[in-house]
Parts: C-alpha cells; sequence; structure tokens
C-alpha cells in the first residue's frame, strides 16, 4: 500500500459521506511502519516492529462535527465508520465558530523527506548498529558500566482528501539513535547521552553519538555539589531544543492564544527575547525532520516566524482552519497536526518543524567566554509552572559541568531550574554556529547570561 | 476469530523455533467528548485494535504488532516477531527467564451497573454544556470554561504456549471541569475534581454521574477568581498538608515509578531514567515514616489500574511496596522477577493497545489510610499550607529531587483555614519528604485515576490508579517561585 492507495482510500470515504449526506468531509488515511531496537545493561532487551494503518473521517453537518476514527484501511469498514461518524455529528450542538473545511491550495512535495532504505531496514541491521554501540562505548574506558539507547527506522505515510476538492499527501522516512551510558568509579556513577535524527538511516552516525555518551559519561562520575542560584550557562543544543519546544507549546498555538494562555498575547509587538534568538517554523527547510508539505487538514504548512529577531507578534501564531476562523482576516497556516506525529495531547494546531538560526561561535568559544557557570547537556522532565509568563521547571542530566575561569572543570550534581524563559532567554550573549536535529527541533548551543537554579539532586 | 488467530500465532511460533510465545488480540474504543465556551470542542470515538506477538528465540525477546487481523497477517506478524528475536540474541548476556506461571482459562470484565457507551452521546453533552455554562456565568473575566467526559472499553484476547486463554473487557469512565480566569495577562486555573480532564474510574456511568458536574460548577469558576486576587504563596519551610487529589500524583511520580523494577534494574535509563531505589536498598532502605504504607493492588474496585490479568497472564494481585515507611517491594513482570529471584510476577504488565510492547506500569498504587481524621488533620496544624489540585510536576530521574505546584492553597493558622493562596508550590527529596509524613486520614480515601501516565521507547501512555487520603508533611519547602 502506498500514499496513492491512502488517497484513493480517503476519497472513497469522502465521497460515501457525502453521499450519505453529510455538508463536508474530510478523511484522513494513514500508514505506519515502524520498527526499533532497545537496549539496556549493554544488550537488547526490547525489539519491536508494529505496522499501524487507519482512517479519520470528520464529517459536517449543518455545522455539527462529528469525527470517528478507526484503525482499518479496509474499504469494507468505511461505511460503518462515515455512520459512525455522522451519527456523532446528528446529536453534536452546532459549532457557530466553525465556518468551512478549507479549499484546496497548490502543494508540491518535499524533496527528500522520504528515503527507501531508511524504510526497510532489517532486525539484523538494527542489531548490528547496536553491537556497534555497546562495543565503542566500553571500549572508551573500564569505567563503562552500562550501555543504554535505542535505534529506529521506519516509516510514516497519510493523505487527507475533504469534499471541497483538497487532496494531499505526504510520505516521510525517519532513524533516530539514543545512547545513555553510565559509567562508574568506587559507587559513584557518572551518566552522558547522546542522540541522532536524520531522514536518511546513512547520515546517522551511531559510533559518534557511542562515543559521545561515553565521554560525557567518563567524566560525569564523582559530581560534586553546586549551590543553587543564578548561573551563566553554556546549553547543547538538546537542552535549548527543551526550551525552544515548550516556548513554541505554550506559546504559538491559535487554541492557547486565544484563550489568553499564551505568552505571546501579553507581549505582541515586544522585544521579549535577545535580538540574536530568530526561531522559524518551516516544513521546507532541509534541517527538518518531520518534511511534511501539508498538515493533518491538507492545506500546504507555510513557514512561520515564530520569534524574529526576539519579537514576537500576531505573525508568531500557528493557526488550522479552524483557529483561523474564529479571526477575522486569519488564515490558516497549516498547522493542523499530521496523523505523523506521536502526540498524546489535545488536538491543536502547533508547530513541528522549529529551527533556530545559528549563530557565530563554538562550543568551546562559550566556555572560553563563562567565568563561572554550569554546561547542561540536556535537561530532563521540564514542565510549564505559569505558561502566560513562561515559567518552566526542570532538571539538569546526562552530563552537568561546572564551567570556571573558561574551563570545563568538574561535574556537578544535576540541578533543578525554575525559571521563566522571558527572563533566561532575554540575554544570549553567544549562539552557536553548528546546529543539530533534536527530534522536532532543530538548535544550536547556546550561551544565556543567566539561568535561575532552585534546588540540586544527590548524583 | 481471534482464536483462530491466536492460534495461528502460537503456532506459527513454534514451528518457527520460540520456546515460548503469547499472543494479545483486542480492540480499543476511547470516546472523547469536551465541551469549551459554549460549544463541543471535541466529540469523537477513536477505535484501535490488532494484534501482538511475542516471542523468545534461542534465549531473547521478540515482537511485533500489527493493525490489520488476518490469518496471513497473525502468521507475518509472528514471524517478524521471530526474526527480531533471533537479532536480538546476537547480543543477549544470558537467556530471558521467566517466572513459572499456572495456566489459566478464565474470563473477566469490569463490573459497572451503566455501560457508559450505551448511554446516548446527547445526554452526556447536555450534562456537560449545562455544568460549563454555569462556570461561564461567574464572570467575564472566565476566559475559558470547559466540562470533559471520556469513556474507554478495552475488549482483549490473551493466549500462550504454556495453554493460557484469557478475555477480558476492561471499561472506564470519567470527567471533569476546568475553568480559567484571565485578568491583565494573569491567568488562574481551578479543575474538579482534579486537574487535566477530572477523575476516572473503572466503573460505569454512575461514577461518571456521581462526580456531580453541575453541582460544583459554580465554585470552581468562584475560586478560579478568587484566586486573581489571592496573595502569592509565601517561600518558607513550614508544614504541608496535601488533600488526595494531590497527593495522587506525588505517590504516582514519587513511589509509583521508583518501584518499577524495570527501571531498579536500568532498562529504562535512556528515556524515562533509574531508580534511587535499586535492589540493594529493598528490605533496608527507609524510605517514609512509620505512618507510610504503599501497595500495588490491581485488585481495588474502581482503581483505574484495576483488571483481571496483567497483559502477561498473571492474576491480578496487592503486593507491599513500602510498610510502616520501609522499602519492602517493587512492580514486576515474569522477566524481571526471575531477575530478582522472586517467585512470582506482582502482575504490572500492560500495554496501551495490542500492538504495543507491555512494559511494567503501575496498577493502583494506594497510599494506606492512617489514624486521623482529616479534620483532626487541620486543627492540629498551627501554622502551614493547605495545598489542592496539582498544577505543575517534575522530578529526576531517579524520582529524588521533585517540585510540585497546585493550583490553590490555603494558609493554616491555628489549625484553621484562612486565607487562599495563589501560584502554590513546593519541593524536596523523596525520602526526606516521606519521613516527614506524620498524619494520614482514615476518613476520605479515595481512588483517583490517571489516564495518561507516559512510559517506554517507542512512548505508551496508560491508564493507572492511585488511592489516598489526606495527610500531612512537616517543614516542607514551600513558594519556590518567590
Amino acid at each position: 500500500m502506498d500514499t496513492k492507495d491512502l488517497v484513493d482510500l480517503s476519497r472513497k470515504t469522502v465521497k460515501v459521506a457525502v453521499k450519505k449526506g453529510a455538508d463536508q468531509a474530510q478523511a484522513t488515511s494513514f500508514l505506519f511502519d515502524r520498527a526499533l531496537t532497545r537496549f539496556a545493561n549493554s544488550q537488547i532487551h526490547q525489539n519491536v516492529a508494529s505496522r499501524t494503518g487507519g482512517i479519520t473521517v470528520k464529517v459536517v453537518t449543518r455545522k455539527k462535527i462529528g469525527t470517528l476514527s478507526v484503525n482499518t484501511l479496509n474499504e469494507e469498514k468505511i461505511a460503518d465508520a462515515v455512520e459512525g461518524a455522522l451519527k456523532i455529528a446528528r446529536v453534536t450542538p452546532s459549532n457557530k465558530d466553525f465556518k468551512s473545511l478549507p479549499r484546496p491550495q497548490k502543494w508540491t512535495p518535499v524533496k527528500g523527506a522520504f528515503d527507501p532504505r531508511t524504510a526497510v531496514c532489517t532486525p539484523s541491521f538494527r542489531a548490528a548498529k547496536v553491537k556497534d554501540i555497546i562495543q565503542t562505548a566500553h571500549s572508551r574506558s573500564k569505567r563503562v558500566k552500562a550501555v543504554a539507547g535505542s535505534y529506529s527506522t521506519g516509516s510514516s505515510s497519510f493523505a487527507v482528501v475533504n469534499s471541497l476538492g483538497v487532496s494531499a499527501s505526504a510520505r516521510v522516512s525517519l532513524a533516530a539513535v539514543g545512547v545513555t551510558v553510565i559509567s562508574e568509579v568506587s559507587g559513584s556513577q557518572g551518566f552522558g547521552s547522546a542522540e541522532q535524527y536524520s531522514r536518511v538511516v546513512k547520515e546517522i552516525d551511531h559510533i559518534q553519538a557511542a562515543e559521545e555518551a561515553a565521554e560525557k559519561s567518563v567524566k560525569s562520575v564523582k559530581p560534586e555539589k553546586l549551590l543553587p542560584g543564578e548561573y551563566e550557562v553554556v546549553l547543547s543544543p538538546r537542552a535549548v531544543d527543551t526550551f525552544v519546544s515548550f516556548l513554541s507549546y505554550m506559546g504559538f498555538s491559535a487554541t492557547t492564544y486565544q484563550d489568553g494562555q499564551s505568552f505571546v498575547k501579553y507581549h505582541l509587538g515586544e522585544q521579549v527575547f535577545d535580538d540574536k534568538l530568530c526561531v522559524k517554523d518551516d516544513p521546507r527547510d532541509p534541517w527538518t525532520l518531520f518534511a511534511v508539505p501539508v498538515d493533518g487538514e491538507g492545506v500546504p504548512k507555510k513557514s512561520v516566524k515564530l520569534i524574529d529577531k526576539g519579537v514576537v507578534s500576531e505573525r508568531s501564531i500557528c493557526y488550522d482552519s479552524f483557529t483561523a476562523g474564529k479571526e477575522k482576516g486569519k488564515k490558516s497556516t497549516g498547522h493542523s497536526p499530521p496523523p505523523i506525529v506521536p502526540f498524546f495531547g489535545p488536538a491543536r494546531p502547533f508547530p513541528i518543524n522549529l529551527i533556530v538560526s545559528p549563530g557565530h561561535a563554538s562550543i568551546e568559544e562559550m566556555i572560553e567566554d563563562t567565568k563561572q557557570g554550569v554546561f547542561v547537556t540536556r535537561f530532563h522532565y521540564t514542565n510549564p509552572v505559569d505558561p502566560t509568563k513562561a515559567i518552566l521547571t526542570g532538571l539538569t542530566r546526562d552530563g552537568t559541568f561546572l564551567i570556571k575561569k573558561g574551563k570545563l572543570s568538574k561535574p556537578v550534581m544535576n540541578l533543578r531550574y525554575t525559571d521563566s524563559m522571558l527572563s533566561a532567554l532575554k540575554s544570549i550573549p553567544m549562539i552557536g554556529k553548528d546546529l543539530q536535529r533534536t527530534g522536532d527541533t532543530t538548535a544550536p548551543a547556546m550561551k544565556l547570561q543567566k539561568l535561575r537554579f532552585t534546588g540540586v539532586t544527590e548524583y | 476469530m481471534s482464536h483462530e488467530l491466536g492460534n495461528i500465532a502460537l503456532e506459527t511460533a513454534t514451528k518457527n523455533g520460540a520456546s515460548f510465545a503469547d499472543v494479545r488480540i483486542g480492540e480499543v474504543f476511547d470516546e472523547h467528548v469536551t465541551v469549551k465556551k459554549g460549544l463541543p470542542d471535541d466529540i469523537s470515538l477513536r477505535q484501535t485494535g490488532g494484534l501482538g506477538v511475542r516471542v523468545i528465540v534461542d534465549g531473547a525477546w521478540g515482537f511485533a504488532g500489527s493493525v490489520f487481523l488476518t490469518k496471513k497477517e497473525a502468521s507475518q506478524t509472528t514471524k517478524t516477531a521471530i526474526s527480531i528475536a533471533k537479532a536480538s540474541s546476537t547480543l543477549k548476556k544470558k537467556p530471558v527467564k521467566l517466572t513459572s506461571q499456572k495456566a489459566r482459562k478464565d474470563k473477566y470484565i469490569t463490573p459497572m451497573k451503566k455501560d457508559p457507551f450505551k448511554i446516548p452521546l446527547d445526554e452526556k453533552i447536555e450534562v456537560l454544556l449545562a455544568a460549563e455554562r454555569l462556570i461561564a456565568k461567574q464572570s467575564d473575566l472566565i476566559k475559558s470554561s470547559s466540562a470533559f467526559f471520556r469513556a474507554f472499553r478495552e475488549n482483549k484476547l490473551f493466549m500462550s504456549t504454556e495453554e493460557a486463554e484469557l478475555t477480558q473487557q476492561i471499561t472506564w469512565c470519567g470527567g471533569g471541569l476546568e475553568a480559567v480566569a484571565v485578568r491583565n495577562g494573569e491567568v488562574q486555573r481551578r479543575s474538579y475534581p482534579a486537574s487535566f480532564r477530572g477523575n476516572f474510574s473503572t466503573r460505569g456511568y454512575e461514577f461518571f454521574e456521581s462526580l456531580a458536574l453541575l453541582d460544583h460548577a459554580k465554585q470552581v469558576g468562584q475560586e478560579a477568581l478568587q484566586l486573581l486576587d489571592a496573595d502569592r504563596c509565601p517561600s518558607a519551610e513550614t508544614d504541608l498538608i496535601l488533600t488526595g487529589d494531590q497527593l495522587a500524583l506525588q505517590i504516582h511520580e514519587s513511589c509509583g515509578h521508583p518501584t518499577e523494577l524495570d527501571r531498579a534494574l536500568g532498562m529504562e535509563a535512556d528515556y524515562a531514567g533509574t531508580s534511587f531505589l535499586v535492589p540493594d536498598k529493598l528490605r533496608r532502605l527507609k524510605y517514609g515514616s512509620e505512618s507510610v504504607n504503599i501497595v500495588a493492588d490491581a485488585t481495588v474496585p474502581g482503581g483505574l489500574g484495576t483488571f483481571g490479568y496483567d497483559d502477561e497472564g498473571t492474576q491480578a494481585t496487592c503486593v507491599d511496596l513500602i510498610k510502616r515507611g520501609l522499602f519492602v517491594g517493587y512492580q514486576t513482570s515474569r522477566e524481571t522477577a526471575a531477575e530478582l529471584g522472586l517467585k512470582q510476577s506482582s502482575g504490572g504488565m500492560r500495554a496501551m493497545s495490542p500492538i504495543a510492547l507491555p512494559l511494567i506500569r503501575m496498577t493502583n498504587i494506594n497510599l494506606l489510610t492512617g489514624n486521623w481524621k482529616a479534620d483532626e488533620i487541620m486543627e492540629d496544624t498551627k501554622k502551614g499550607v493547605l495545598m489542592m489540585v496539582n498544577k505543575s510536576w517534575s522530578i529526576d530521574d531517579k524520582r529524588l529531587n521533585f517540585q510540585f505546584g497546585t493550583e490553590i492553597a490555603w494558609e493554616i493558622k491555628n489549625g484553621s483555614k484562612e486565607k487562599i493562596l495563589k501560584n502554590p508550590t513546593y519541593t524536596g527529596a523523596t525520602p526526606v519528604f516521606w519521613g516527614s509524613c506524620d498524619a494520614v486520614s482514615k476518613d476520605d480515601s479515595k481512588m483517583w485515576g490517571t489516564p495518561n501516565c507516559g512510559k517506554g521507547v517507542p512512548g505508551q501512555s496508560m491508564y493507572v490508579g492511585h488511592g489516598c487520603s489526606t495527610a500531612r508533611f512537616r517543614k516542607t519547602r514551600i513558594g519556590v517561585l518567590r
């Protein structure tokens, strides 16, 4: 089954819905083939593959909307799915905010989004890579006690058709490796991790990931306690990703904006961040991972400047057709979540192709420029404390080091930060020149003038 | 059809060299009804299903799942699992060993009075709209008001080469309310009965009715408004009283996750992390005070983590995790239990769908009741803060350092509840915090359901429960944001 088959299935579904009385109808079908080899304690312990397919039918009758999702791509079950959606719509009150499903717009596929080799990797291929990773990490030092992580490959396809003429589809491949290395000296553990993502499995340098994680892990043993307080910080791209992803989650969705729960609403046109900070959402940037040309409604995804030289504005907000219909003069920016993105929360428009503009510095230069500060490899379990003030809390993990007089000095115990991003990202003296894919975000390293640490762990 | 597919999978596994295999075949129905600002927001039904085959070949695991329920796919999926297991075996340190298990043929159905899927949709919508309208009516400052209903049903068949044959129908439902008040860029939220869409229980529609959303809507709206004018929670070290709705998440994060044996054995090191409760500390570490008794109980009526059998066929049971403050037990699978030398699994293996691999998941992690009445705890507190309903949460990857925020708090002075405090937060280290617990109530214990616990790679979401009542924690650090 390929994307053409998915388009055909969606088209047939829409046809059935209209025939059964829907004023408007939309059908989104999808097919995922994904495999993942997971390892821990330097051996494979979970090794899985799954084939998932399904279709979501949305019908509208007199502004009454019904949605039904079924995990089947069986044509014979289409009529039942449509009937189920219509049944929901019949008893649902009219939604006066609903204007219309989107009308067709021209779109073109994203070149290089799909790599056939990445889609068909075998279990033995992944096992061989995992073996390399484990051997590489252990060969780095006798202190390395355990290697954990995962190596995944696969592909996702989806097609959207609606009764107004929208007909769009996309297919992407994805490969990822994550490595966590645990070292031990005299009962003291050190942790290090690294990860890589690509649309093309060939681009994944699993040896480099293993070496990076092992080096950080070995250097992290016997961490010392650093008192909480405000410190200069040098953030790796993965740590930057956490801040930027949460900002986008909290701030740039039209739903949170319209509900008054986005910090953007209260700072329109203001220079809220350092003028060096530029973040865009762009599905066609070569760096983006989920390179899909259309969103979950088949609307071409537009490039949106979320933060432009530190400024947020009305133009920063990401819309789908429903939220755009609630504001005069707004059009969908193509941010209805496509089914390829794993997201457990409520469906709402949000950016999935975040790119932070690079600067000119190397990480070494950022460290040299720091008198007393903290180097952060990544953050763990970050959550919003106050979304409208963009306050986050979370912990450092897998390699936290004290920077003293321009040099990485010693490992420190993981720290908890609690700070507003409006304050932490207000002064960014240096931004890294190299970009790294960190999932749905691509980011450089960054040096922040200050980040507020409010607690410390015991390891 | 299901049994036929199950037999095909097991026969294919055996023929292709599997020393053990189990297969799960099932379907999931997930109904969401949300109204927001007087309008339907999400009225949808999600149906998923499929089969998942787990095999051991050459002493290593392989797993494959598919949503396509045909004979050909059952056979092909099993062969995929076999090839995956063979690849796993190239990197094994020792062969997988499972605790022995009595083969059972049994059926389990969640007991209920009213099937939530048989209640007309328009009836549910009407109830939600009435409650939501009452919230919105409280003030123009209420910028967002929502009411939620969700019903979930899982029909599943488990079969194994050990001749197990178990069919289950697990049903749960529930809902809640949310009010968001906004003034001059300040946002305050109140929810009922708990945040993140309410409370859920393995009961029928009668549980949703018992929530009586309409009766609580006015208070939810009023308290969101009151928070706009409230004083901020001070920064201090003081006595902290938590009601069950917040304590449930505290138990979840600081006891539920660290007592998962796969975490403690390093199997989740790459994602959620490990655990400070390593096997060396079993029956040695003082986790909390004498008042702290925590169990993992998959049998408690109405618990969101209540079922007949877990997803590797182990019968639901209750195990001690913390007894009189001492760390005494883990949540386990057949494999991890054997690793630790235990005779039986605690029955904690569950998967979010048939096509996902079962992992050790919480069942109902319950803090057993103490000797106090909830009112007595309040009256006995000279100076402190009462916090209620979770707003934010974060904990480190060994589950030691945590920080929580709640929607609302009250200052306590000389045993009485005084003024409302906004933006309350508290922080601490797990054994210190539970060590400071000196009072647990006996009269307001309740089951709280968390339908969205995340774990694993690829990520899975699971429904779990927590039974708890009001409790007091001495000298806790509050007010991190000041």
